[in-house]
C-alpha cells in the first residue's frame, strides 16, 4: 500500500463509548483511543464530542478521516461513513491484538458472545448468553456499587477472595438476592465479588463449549478490563478440565472500536477500487 | 411550499389515524361522497374515485390498538391483520365507511369479508376477485364484470353513474399518482440518504387515506424535496425487501433494516399503490376495458396473486437487477401463507442468480428488532466485507 490514511471507529455501548483513531496502511497502527462513561448524558452529543476533541488533540479535521465507522449502538453516531455489527468488529479486533485467535468472547455490559473467527477475521459462528444480566458486566457494576466498590476496584478486590460464595448464574434478580444473603452472614466482599465472577465464569465456559471453542480464545470488551473476572475464568477452566488457552490485551475494551476502524480502512480500499473502475 | 420534514410528520400522521379522520372530513364536505375501504393489497382505486368515493387501504392497526375481540374470532395459527381489521371494525373505527373491498389474496381475507357481511359493517362487503386467466377476451371479460358490481355496490348507495369521461380522468390522476411515485423511487435508488425507507412509507401509506389529488400534491412536493441533496451517504448495502405486501411490517422493523446498515431501494410495502407498471390508457371510449388490460398485462408480481405464465423468482432476480440490489431481505408476516408458500421458490430463483438473501417473520404488533437487527447487521457486512 503506498499511502495510509486515517479511520476512526467509535463503539457505543451501554454504560461505555469507545473511539480509537487508526493510521492505515499494510500494518495500521493506533494513534490514539479515549473510553467514556455515558453516565445520565446524551450518547449521541458524547460521542460527538469525543470525536472533536480527538481531531483537534491530532490537528485533524472530520474531512482528514477517511472513514468514521461506527458499531455498537452505531446509530447514536452522527456524520459517520459506515456501520459494523459488534460480531464483526470484535473478530476484527481480536485478530488485531493476537493474530493467530480462532476464537474471541466479547464481554460487555449487557451480554457476553463467544464468536469462533478464521484467520481473515471473518465471523464463522457465535453463541451468546440469552436475555438475562446476570452474565453481563451490567450486573457486576451493580452489585460492586451496592458493595460500595467502584468498577475499576472489583478486580482488585476479587483477588483478594480466600473462601468465595458462588452466586445464581442464572437469574439477576436471584443473585442480587444471594448477595444481599451473604453480606447479611457476613461473608467478605472480596468472596462475593469472587463468587459473582466465578458464577458468570461457568456461563462463559458452557458458551464456549457450546461453539466447540478452539484455542487460543481472547477476551474482549469492558470485563475484559477486569484481572478477577479473568482469573476466575482460568480457575473455573482448571476445574472443569478443558483446556482452553485464554488470553487478553491491555486495549482489549477498544476492540470494537478498533474492529470498526479497521473494517472502514477496508472499505475505503474497495470503494476507491470500486469507483475506479466506474470511472 | 411545505418542508419536507413537516410533510413527513403529516403523512406520519395520517397514515397511522385509525379514526381515518382525512376521509370522513372529505365525505362530509358533499352529500353524495362515499368512502369504500379495501383490505391490502390491490383495487382498481379509479373507479372508486369515478364513482364520487374515496378508497381507504385498511393496512392493519400495528401496535396502536390492543386485540381482545378479534382473538376470539380467529385462530391462533392466523395471521394478526383481520384480528386488527376486525377489532377496528367491532369498535366502530369504520362506521362512516360506505362499503367494503377484500381482496382474494388469500383464506384469511375472504372470511374477513364474510364476518363483516355478518357483523352488517358498511352498505356493501364485496369479495373481489381476480382472473386468473390472461387473456382479454376470457379474464379480462370476467375482470370488468368484477369491476361493473364494484360500480353498482357503489351506485346502490350515491346513485352516482360512473362515466368515460369521468373515469378516463380518475386513471389520468392515478396515472400521475404512480408516476410520481415511481420518480420517489428512482431517485432513491441513485441517493437513497435523501428520503428513507421509513418517510418514503409514510407518505405512500398517507396516499391510501386521502383524496388522490391531495396526494399528488404531495408527491409533487416530495419529489422537488429530494431532487436537492439531503442527509448524509453511507457505506450501506442495498437491499429489495419482498414478502410484506399484506400485513404491514411495523415501523420499527423497517427502521431496524436502515439502522443495520440496508438501504431498501424497493419494497412490497404499499404494493397497491405501485402495482400497475407505467400508464394507463386514459382516453378510451371503454375505460373498464383499459384498467383490464393494464391488471393482465401491466401489474407487478406478487405471491397474492396468480400469474403462472410469468414466474415470479424471474421478476423478483429483474427487480433486484434493475434496482442495483446487492440483496434481498424476504421479510414476511408470520402465518401469511401465500408469502411463506412462495419463499422457496423466490429464494431458489435468487440463489440460481448469486443473489445473497436472508429472511425473517413479523407481527405487525412485533416489538422486539433486536434479533432483525442482528440477522440484518451481519447480512449487510457480509456482503460489505466478503461479497
Amino acid at each position: 500500500m503506498k499511502n495510509s490514511f486515517y479511520t476512526m471507529g467509535i463503539d457505543v455501548g451501554s454504560n461505555f463509548i469507545k473511539l480509537v483513531l487508526v493510521d492505515y496502511s499494510d500494518h495500521p497502527t493506533i494513534l490514539d483511543k479515549q473510553t467514556e462513561k455515558i453516565r445520565k448524558r446524551n450518547p449521541t452529543q458524547v460521542a460527538d464530542e469525543m470525536i472533536q476533541t480527538m481531531l483537534v488533540k491530532n490537528q485533524l479535521k472530520y474531512e482528514d478521516i477517511a472513514y468514521l465507522a461506527s458499531t455498537g449502538e452505531g446509530d447514536l453516531v452522527k456524520r459517520k461513513r459506515g456501520h459494523f455489527y459488534g460480531m464483526t468488529t470484535h473478530a476484527k479486533g481480536a485478530n488485531y491484538f493476537f493474530p493467530n485467535a480462532v476464537t474471541a468472547v466479547d464481554m460487555g455490559a449487557l451480554y457476553v458472545r463467544a464468536v469462533k473467527i478464521s484467520k481473515e477475521a471473518r465471523v464463522e459462528d457465535y453463541k451468546m448468553t440469552g436475555q438475562c444480566a446476570s452474565g453481563s458486566g451490567q450486573f457486576v457494576e451493580n452489585i460492586s456499587r451496592y458493595l460500595g466498590l467502584s468498577i475499576e476496584e472489583v478486580g482488585d478486590v476479587s483477588l483478594q477472595a480466600d473462601t468465595p460464595e458462588i452466586s445464581s448464574g442464572i437469574c439477576a434478580v436471584l443473585a442480587e438476592t444471594d448477595v444481599i444473603n451473604m453480606v447479611s452472614r457476613g461473608i467478605t466482599t472480596p468472596n462475593i465479588i469472587k463468587g459473582i465472577h466465578l458464577s458468570i465464569a461457568n456461563r462463559i465456559i458452557k458458551l464456549l463449549s457450546s461453539l466447540k471453542a478452539e484455542s487460543p480464545i481472547v477476551i474482549t470488551g469492558g470485563m475484559s478490563l477486569n484481572k478477577g473476572m479473568i482469573q476466575a475464568i482460568e480457575e473455573q477452566l482448571a476445574a472443569t478440565g478443558k483446556k482452553y488457552l485464554i488470553t487478553t490485551h491491555p486495549d482489549a475494551i477498544y476492540a470494537g472500536a478498533l474492529g470498526a476502524a479497521l473494517w472502514g480502512g477496508f472499505r475505503h480500499i474497495k470503494l476507491k477500487e470500486k469507483q475506479a473502475v466506474l470511472a | 411550499m411545505k418542508s419536507l420534514d413537516q410533510i413527513i410528520a403529516e403523512c406520519e400522521e395520517i397514515a397511522f389515524d385509525l379514526k381515518f379522520s382525512r376521509a370522513r372530513k372529505w365525505k362530509d364536505e358533499q352529500d353524495n361522497r362515499v368512502i369504500v375501504g379495501y383490505l391490502p393489497t390491490y383495487v382498481p382505486r379509479e373507479i372508486i374515485h369515478a364513482a364520487n368515493g374515496i378508497s381507504v387501504g385498511i393496512m392493519g392497526t400495528g401496535d396502536r390498538k390492543q386485540i381482545i375481540k378479534g382473538d376470539a374470532y380467529y385462530q391462533s395459527y392466523i395471521c394478526h391483520l383481520p384480528r386488527g381489521v376486525i377489532e377496528m371494525a367491532l369498535d366502530n373505527n369504520l362506521d362512516a365507511f360506505d362499503g367494503f373491498l377484500f381482496p382474494a389474496i388469500c383464506d384469511c381475507i375472504r372470511n374477513l369479508s364474510g364476518m363483516f357481511k355478518l357483523s352488517k359493517k358498511g352498505k356493501f362487503q364485496r369479495y373481489f376477485d381476480y382472473p386468473q386467466n390472461f387473456s382479454s377476451s376470457i379474464g379480462g371479460k370476467f375482470y370488468i364484470q368484477e369491476l361493473e358490481k364494484v360500480l353498482e355496490d357503489i351506485f346502490n348507495v350515491n346513485g352516482v353513474r360512473v362515466t368515460a369521461k369521468a373515469l378516463n380522468h380518475s386513471i389520468g390522476l392515478y396515472n400521475k399518482n404512480r408516476h410520481l411515485i415511481e420518480t420517489i423511487y428512482t431517485i432513491r435508488q441513485s441517493t437513497p440518504w435523501r428520503l428513507s425507507a421509513v418517510e418514503t412509507y409514510y407518505i405512500l401509506r398517507a396516499g391510501q387515506c386521502m383524496p388522490v389529488e391531495d396526494h399528488n400534491d404531495i408527491l409533487e412536493q416530495v419529489v422537488a424535496h429530494i431532487q436537492k441533496e439531503r442527509g448524509e451517504p453511507m457505506d450501506n448495502i442495498r437491499v429489495v425487501v419482498s414478502g410484506s405486501f399484506c400485513e404491514q411490517p411495523p415501523i420499527g422493523l423497517i427502521k431496524s433494516i436502515e439502522l443495520a446498515g440496508c438501504y431498501i431501494l424497493d419494497d412490497d410495502f404499499m404494493l397497491g399503490s405501485r402495482f400497475i407498471q407505467g400508464n394507463i390508457t386514459d382516453d378510451s371510449e371503454d375505460p373498464l376495458h383499459a384498467l383490464s388490460e393494464a391488471y393482465l398485462h401491466q401489474s407487478t408480481f406478487s405471491s397474492a396473486f396468480y400469474d403462472v405464465g410469468n414466474p415470479k423468482g424471474k421478476r423478483l432476480v429483474e427487480l433486484v437487477r434493475k434496482r442495483a440490489s446487492d440483496g434481498i431481505i424476504f421479510c414476511a408476516a408470520s402465518f401469511c401463507d401465500p408469502a411463506l408458500l412462495d419463499r422457496p421458490e423466490l429464494q431458489k430463483e435468487a440463489d440460481a442468480a448469486g443473489i445473497p438473501h436472508i429472511n425473517f417473520q413479523f407481527h405487525e404488533n412485533t416489538g422486539q428488532f433486536k434479533i432483525i437487527k442482528e440477522q440484518a447487521g451481519t447480512f449487510s457486512d457480509s456482503i460489505k466485507l466478503w461479497a
